[in-house]
């Protein structure tokens, strides 16, 4: 049989069984793409990406979905690789889908905006923090996260102004995110006047850390910024710790998870980490928040509002606007502003939050986190 | 001066875990010329099994005594991977027996690759952790200056090492299977002709093999204490490059080539820069396969007539 008769049909069958409303079933539901890592290991931040997504569809659906249409999260993994990253932008492309929440990884946005770009594809990364994305002149990205030029000042001002470090290092994973953040670290300190007696990269995926470790404690290093994710920087803290090298550490939102408590165990202890301000705990989620907890999820996590966001502002784009081509949404995105969970929000001309602030946190060992200042 | 002996003991402690895994290939390749890709995966096994026995004992069934802990998990795991070791050697490499070189090679790629992905998805993706089951150490130096470190668990894997290595020597060159290797290893048709079973001979070596592996699998899943199915490609590579800087078929080699690169690797982080570990650990190997083609220890191979 060749597909035209399927076609034929199967449109006879759902006219005869549904009647000829049932026709219209496949053209009023409204995709999105949820792009992110759901395995690999940095999985866990896929973890918060998909939750939030998930509970903006569900809720957006309980109260009758966007213009009478359903929404459907399509989750794609890209293991927050670059290479994976491209094939996922091109399934979704080939799967006629027109709205991306994500990618996670800055190594892995940057590749795939490019084919949104190129395809009219609307995306918004509720994570991705490297500048370098929203400096394309693209028109279709935008983020629900504030940019590591601001989040490398926020943490750069801490160290220079309240740990006063006399010999810092700055080590970073070589991916566009880490060394990126590592790099406005750096900058910041030096123009304060801290000293970066040390500025090195490791590689993604490495185990051992020992000889690192011995050679920060051999240059009387006192304080380490590490730009990255967690599974690097927690053996890097269980074994500099285990060598009886004391310093002070300290890493992006890239490193702000339960697992870096999971790997360092009790050197985890005191790690300050910069994230975007605790969302659940503003009083005006608190209906969000119990939605949350009832299906027993976290919504702490940094990457979850901003996703819950993301899907809110596209449903709130199609509302507005009153059309679905992704392409006249983003002209509305960038004229109007969106009160969602992570607040009142407005995107700059590149795609970017007109306002976001990162907080620094300190890190405790059974994997909670308070505020300092 | 103080440094540079932590240097050293960071860099043996990683050699030791090398060249426990670079024993497999080198001995699979001594007898049966050719390189045993999916070893790297027997390690993760390995260390997978490690991972689960020590956290079932300490917290299922709540045992506290370390050396017992240590004593089970290394025998359960080197029981577990043997059986892996040895049901490989059977599936993927004897149905080809005689075949050309390049086709068992392709056998074990693909072996490996199935063996990551079985793990993915028996255990899932994502990174396993354990806290370190033995902790502490010994230090010197001065109070206030720089100290050297010494944990207990380096030490470990210094001894459980030296002790395998020690046994697996004596097993080669005292014993009668022992003897049997090393005919297979000199020549397999002759020592076929001489009534030996070599097929049973291979299956030991991949077996021993296996069983080194495991010990370094749990070793690594003790000290390191992060796991995921995608550790045995780069401990692979890595082992793989020891066995053949110190020559290839040589047991002694693969040994003196661990550790030389847990060495190099270790000063190349201290004394130049982290990211460069691996540039200096391969250009090494470069180095010496230019000047000695045979590796540190290897005999050249004689074509036989």
């Amino acid at each position: 049989m060749n597909s035209f008769n399927r076609h034929v049909l199967s449109a006879a069958i759902s006219a005869i069984l549904l009647g000829l409303g049932g026709m219209a079933q496949a053209k009023d539901v409204i995709k999105i793409a949820v792009a992110g890592p759901i395995t690999g290991p940095v999985a866990q931040y896929g973890d918060m990406q998909m939750m939030g997504a998930q509970m903006a569809v569900e809720q957006l659906n309980a109260k009758g979905g966007v213009d009478g249409k359903q929404l459907e999260a399509v989750l794609i993994d890209d293991v927050c690789e670059p290479k994976q990253a491209v094939a996922v932008a091109n399934q979704i492309v080939n799967d006629k889908i027109k709205y991306v929440v994500g990618h996670l990884c800055s190594g892995s946005t940057q590749p795939a905006s490019k084919i949104y770009e190129d395809e009219g594809i609307l995306m918004i990364t509720p994570a991705a923090t490297n500048p370098a994305i929203t400096q394309q002149g693209y028109k279709m990205v935008f983020r629900t996260i504030g940019t590591d030029d601001q989040q490398g000042p926020t943490a750069g001002d801490y160290i220079a102004d309240q740990i006063k470090p006399k010999q810092m290092a700055v080590i970073h994973d070589k991916q566009q995110y880490g060394q990126g953040i590592a790099e406005e670290v750096k900058k910041t300190v030096e123009a304060k006047g801290v000293k970066v007696a040390m500025f090195e990269g490791v590689n993604k995926g490495q185990t051992d850390f020992s000889a690192l470790c011995t050679k920060m404690k051999s240059e009387n290093i006192d304080f380490v910024y590490y730009g990255g994710y967690h599974p690097e920087l927690g053996l890097i803290l269980r074994q500099c710790r285990e060598q009886g090298f004391d310093a002070g550490f300290m890493g992006p939102e890239g490193v702000g998870n339960k697992d870096i408590s999971a790997i360092a165990g009790p050197a985890s202890e005191g790690l300050l980490v910069t994230l975007p301000a605790d969302f659940s705990a503003d009083p005006a989620n608190a209906d969000l928040v119990k939605a949350f907890k009832e299906k027993n999820q976290d919504p702490s996590g940094p990457f979850v509002m901003p996703a819950y966001s993301a899907v809110q502002i596209i449903a709130d784009a199609i509302k507005g606007a009153k059309t679905e081509d992704p392409v006249k949404l983003a002209d509305y995105i960038h004229k109007h502003s969106f009160n969602t969970p992570i607040g009142k929000v407005a995107f700059k001309e590149n795609g970017d939050l007109k306002e976001f602030q990162f907080v620094v946190f300190e890190w405790h060992a059974d994997a909670t986190k308070t505020p300092v200042k | 001066m103080l440094e540079f002996s932590q240097q050293i003991i960071n860099g043996l402690t990683l050699g030791s875990i090398y060249a426990l895994i670079a024993i497999g290939y080198t001995m699979v390749y001594g007898i049966i010329g050719m390189i045993n890709f999916a070893h790297g995966e027997i390690y993760m096994i390995s260390a997978y099994i490690g991972l689960i026995t020590i956290t079932a004992l300490t917290v299922q069934f709540g045992v506290e005594n370390v050396p017992l802990i240590l004593l089970f998990t290394l025998a359960v795991s080197i029981l577990i991977t043997s059986a892996y070791g040895w049901t490989i050697e059977r599936v993927a490499y004897r149905p080809l027996r005689g075949s050309p070189r390049l086709i068992p090679l392709i056998s074990a790629i693909g072996m490996s690759i199935f063996l990551q992905n079985y793990v993915q998805i028996g255990q899932g993706a994502r990174d396993l952790s354990m806290q370190p089951l033995i902790s502490g150490g010994w230090r010197f130096g001065p109070e206030d200056g720089f100290q050297v470190y010494l944990s207990y668990m380096q030490v470990l894997i210094a001894v459980v090492t030296v002790l395998f290595m020690t046994a697996l020597t004596l097993f080669i060159a005292r014993s009668r299977l022992g003897r049997a290797c090393r005919a297979c290893s000199q020549d397999l048709t002759m020592t076929n002709l001489l009534g030996i079973d070599t097929n049973r001979v291979i299956s030991l070596t991949f077996v021993l093999g296996a069983a080194l592996a495991a010990v370094a699998g749990v070793l690594i899943s003790l000290y390191i204490g992060k796991i995921n199915p995608f550790i045995g490609f780069e401990a692979g590579i890595k082992a793989f490059t020891a066995a053949v800087l110190g020559g290839i078929g040589s047991i002694p080699g693969a040994m003196l080539g661990g550790v030389i690169l847990g060495l190099a690797e270790s000063f190349a982080s201290a004394y130049l820069l982290t990211e460069y570990k691996d540039v200096v650990a391969f250009s090494l190997l470069v180095l010496v396969l230019l000047f000695r083609p045979t590796g540190l220890l290897g005999k050249p191979e004689i074509e036989k007539v």
